[in-house]
Formats: C-alpha cells, sequence, structure tokens
C-alpha cells in the first residue's frame, strides 16, 4: 500500500515535471505520503435494480469455474454422505465395546473439516460477495481457511499425542477427576 | 284455442312473476385493501399504505378486479400492471396477503373484518406503486439464450420432430408465463440477484437443457458453472410454494444440479 502511494507521487512528480513546470518545484512536491489508501475497504453498493450495461443486453455469464460449481456441489454431498457411517461406526464402538479406531477417528475429523469449510465458504460467497465487499470478501475467505488450518493441527494433535476426537466427546459423560478436591465439591 | 291462450297466459304470468320478484338491495360488504404507494415523481415522500374500501358485493371475486374497480372509481393515479386478466400474461405478478402472486388468479378473502395487504414484487427496484423494474429479471432470461440451438437440420427439411415422451419432459416447465413470482420470493435471489439467476430463469435453462430437439446442453451446462448462477440455490423452496401456476422451479433446479453432478 505505501509502495502505490510512492508510485502515485512519483507519477505526480512526473507529470509535472512534463508540463514544463520548473524542476526545483517538482522537486519539492516529490514526497513521501504516508497517508494509506483506504477506499480499497469500501463496499461497492449495488447498482439500481441490479442492472449492470445496457437494458437489452443479456446478463454477462462469469467465467466457466468447475471447482466453485459442480465440484464444490459434489464434495459437499459426498462429505456430508460419508460423515453418515463415520460417526455412527465410532460410535457404535464407544457404546458397545468402548473400543476407539484411531484411522475412523482421524477421517471422521478430517472429513468434518473439509464438510465445515466447504459450507462455509457457501456462506461468505451468500452473506459476504466479491461483487459488493470486494476485500473483505477476500478477508472472510483468507481467515477461513486460515481457521481450517489451525483445525487441521488440532486434528493432528488430537490423533497423536491424545486419544482422538470420539474420546474427547465421550470424556463429557465420564467424570474422571471425581475425586480431586475442588473447592466446589466439599 | 282456449287452451292455449291459457297456456299462453300461464306462461306469461310465470315470466312476469319472476320479473317482478323484486331484489331487495343488498347490504354493504365493505372490504379494506391497504395497498402500496410510492410515486416517482415525489422521490423524497417515503412509501406508504393507502386504505381503500371496496363493496365486494359490486366487484368481482378476484383481488385484480378490485384493485381495477379502485382505479376506476377512487384513485385513478393507483398504478399496475395488467393485461389478461386471467393468468397467461403474467403482468400483475404482486405480494398480496404476504405470497407473491397472481392479482388475477388469487380471490379476494371474503372474510371483511380483515384488512389485505398489497405490495409490490419484494426486494425489487420499485418504479411506481405496484410495478417493480424487472429490467434484471429479462436480461437473466436473455443470458440462458431460451431459443432452440442446433448445429444441423432436419434430412427432409421440414420439423424437428420429437417423440411423445420427450415432449412430455417439457410439461411443468414450459408452462411457465415468467411472472417472476418464484424469483422474487427465493432469499437468495434477495440476496445475489446481480449473479444469481434466480427460479424461474434456472426453470427455463432447465427447459432447453432437456428438449431432445436442442444441441446445444454442453454449452448450456457449462454457463452455470460458476459459484453464483446455478450453485446459490440451497433449496429454500419458496419457488415452488408461492408458484402461481402451480409448477416447480426447486424440482427444475434440482435436475440441473443432478446432471452438473457428473459433468
Amino acid at each position: 500500500m505505501i509502495r502505490n502511494c510512492l508510485n502515485l507521487g512519483i507519477r505526480n512528480s512526473l507529470s509535472f515535471a512534463r508540463t514544463g513546470q520548473p524542476l526545483a518545484s517538482s522537486i519539492a512536491i516529490r514526497s513521501l505520503s504516508l497517508k494509506p489508501n483506504f477506499s480499497k475497504l469500501k463496499l461497492t453498493p449495488p447498482p439500481p435494480g441490479g442492472v449492470v450495461g445496457g437494458v437489452n443486453d443479456k446478463l454477462e455469464t462469469p467465467e466457466i469455474d468447475f471447482f466453485h460449481g459442480s465440484y464444490h456441489w459434489d464434495y459437499e454431498r459426498i462429505t456430508a454422505i460419508s460423515l453418515i457411517p463415520l460417526t455412527l461406526v465410532p460410535m457404535y464402538g464407544a457404546l458397545s465395546s468402548g473400543t476407539l479406531y484411531p484411522m475412523v477417528d482421524a477421517t471422521l475429523c478430517s472429513v468434518l473439516l473439509i464438510h465445515a469449510q466447504l459450507g462455509l465458504t457457501s456462506c461468505i460467497v451468500d452473506y459476504i460477495p466479491k461483487r459488493k465487499f470486494g476485500v473483505w470478501h477476500s478477508l472472510a475467505m483468507a481467515s477461513l481457511y486460515a481457521g481450517t488450518a489451525v483445525g487441521l493441527y488440532g486434528v493432528y494433535e488430537l490423533e497423536t499425542s491424545n486419544n482422538g476426537l470420539i474420546d474427547l466427546i465421550g470424556k463429557l459423560w465420564k467424570d474422571e477427576e471425581a475425586d480431586l478436591p475442588i473447592f466446589s465439591r466439599y | 284455442m282456449l287452451g292455449n291462450l291459457l297456456k299462453r297466459n300461464a306462461a306469461m304470468s310465470v315470466f312476469s312473476r319472476g320479473l317482478a320478484t323484486g331484489v331487495a338491495p343488498e347490504a354493504q360488504k365493505l372490504k379494506t385493501f391497504k395497498i402500496y404507494r410510492w410515486n416517482p415523481d415525489k422521490p423524497a415522500e417515503k412509501p406508504k399504505l393507502q386504505d381503500f374500501q371496496v363493496d365486494l358485493n359490486k366487484c368481482g371475486p378476484m383481488v385484480l378486479d378490485a384493485l381495477l374497480k379502485i382505479k376506476d372509481e377512487q384513485d385513478s393515479t393507483l398504478t399496475l400492471r395488467r393485461s389478461c386478466r386471467e393468468g397467461i400474461c403474467g403482468s400483475c405478478a404482486m405480494n398480496i396477503g404476504g405470497r407473491n402472486t397472481l392479482a388475477c388468479l388469487c380471490k379476494i378473502d371474503p372474510d371483511t373484518s380483515k384488512q389485505t395487504k398489497i405490495y409490490p414484487l419484494p426486494h425489487m427496484y420499485v418504479i411506481k406503486d405496484l410495478v417493480p423494474d424487472l429490467t434484471q429479471f429479462y436480461k437473466q432470461y436473455k443470458s440462458v439464450q431460451p431459443y432452440l440451438q442446433r448445429t444441423s437440420v432436419p434430412e427432409d427439411g421440414k420439423e424437428n420432430l420429437q417423440s411423445i415422451a420427450d415432449r412430455k419432459k417439457l410439461d411443468g416447465l414450459y408452462e411457465c408465463i415468467l411472472c417472476a413470482c418464484c424469483s422474487t420470493s427465493c432469499p437468495s435471489y434477495w440476496w445475489n440477484q446481480e449473479q444469481y439467476l434466480g427460479p424461474a430463469v434456472l426453470m427455463q435453462a432447465y427447459r432447453w437443457l432437456i428438449d431432445s430437439r436442442d444441441q446445444a446442453s454442453k454449452v448450456r451446462k457449462e454457463m452455470l458453472q460458476n459459484s453464483m448462477s446455478l450453485y446459490r440455490c440451497h433449496t429454500i423452496m419458496n419457488c415452488t410454494r408461492t408458484c402461481p401456476k402451480g409448477l416447480n422451479p426447486g424440482l427444475a433446479i434440482a435436475e440441473i444440479k443432478k446432471s452438473l453432478a457428473t459433468d
């Protein structure tokens, strides 16, 4: 952003020089402005009636993008359907014998994360569309990816140094520290 | 002769009695309509709901009859689109009692203790009173190329023939009159109408996709392969619920998604 401003300053002074002003004044003009350019942060209001271009032209068709088109829809369905057995199997294991399957658990965590990522992408495209929100859309998407990355690291931690997601949820029903002298329990 | 005369007399007396039976003047049955008013000539004035009272005993059964009666007798500045008065043209689409429908197909609620509120189609720019700006809607319709596209002409140089089974696939799709009731009832369309095509236009896109005579389905499908045009539909199904012609745009969109899923 600062570089942009600097460029702008130099361009201004160049155009000044071209118009035939004395060199001294153009040097005086060339100053580094630290005022940031906030115009990017502004929202773009929708055009009246949503109409872009001529009223008799057809609506511009967006670029073909399979990943955000049918693939996104497919992955959403695939993850949603595969979550059904991935939750039922550990549930059965936990309820019947208390057996935990680390691979199933890791798969469940990852698929759940991907499913949430895909669903939230849809939410962002719905409510923070690039058309209107510009950089804020990019910011939302970036923070979603960052969140997913942190989540993925969490899954790694959960599966390697801990006992997995199912055990974590199961602990809600177990009170392992029942005999600890916590002040609320006297 | 005498018999004939008697008969004629009897017939006449019955006839005249029929005419003479006086109809007691019916009591007025006043129904209040609250109608959205906004005048572009006075843009600073806020839109308001204006009350009109209509005697239902002297009015046709449909909301359009009441609106025209108001326009004729009470306020000629009331502005609305209407043409065919029988649900074929789709001009008089408006929001009546909280539901997008055609005024000509919507019966007046006979309960006079209740008011009927009439608004223009929701979330559209209003030109005047009950007239919304449908420019974007027509631009979207144009963008799906709603016409037959073929690379080859039939060998006999006459018609593009179609089997009865193939023709049946178009039933429930070709009846759409593009009144925009469904599109303007869709929350996704409210938020993203600059890019999302909306149920009415997508149903027409599907109508051309499955037409056995059309040969451009690859291009038609690729036009929808992006995040906005089609996939802003989240099966909210307001479109199907509101359609005044009883069509099912939600199903058509689901079918498009199904055919795109394996592309």
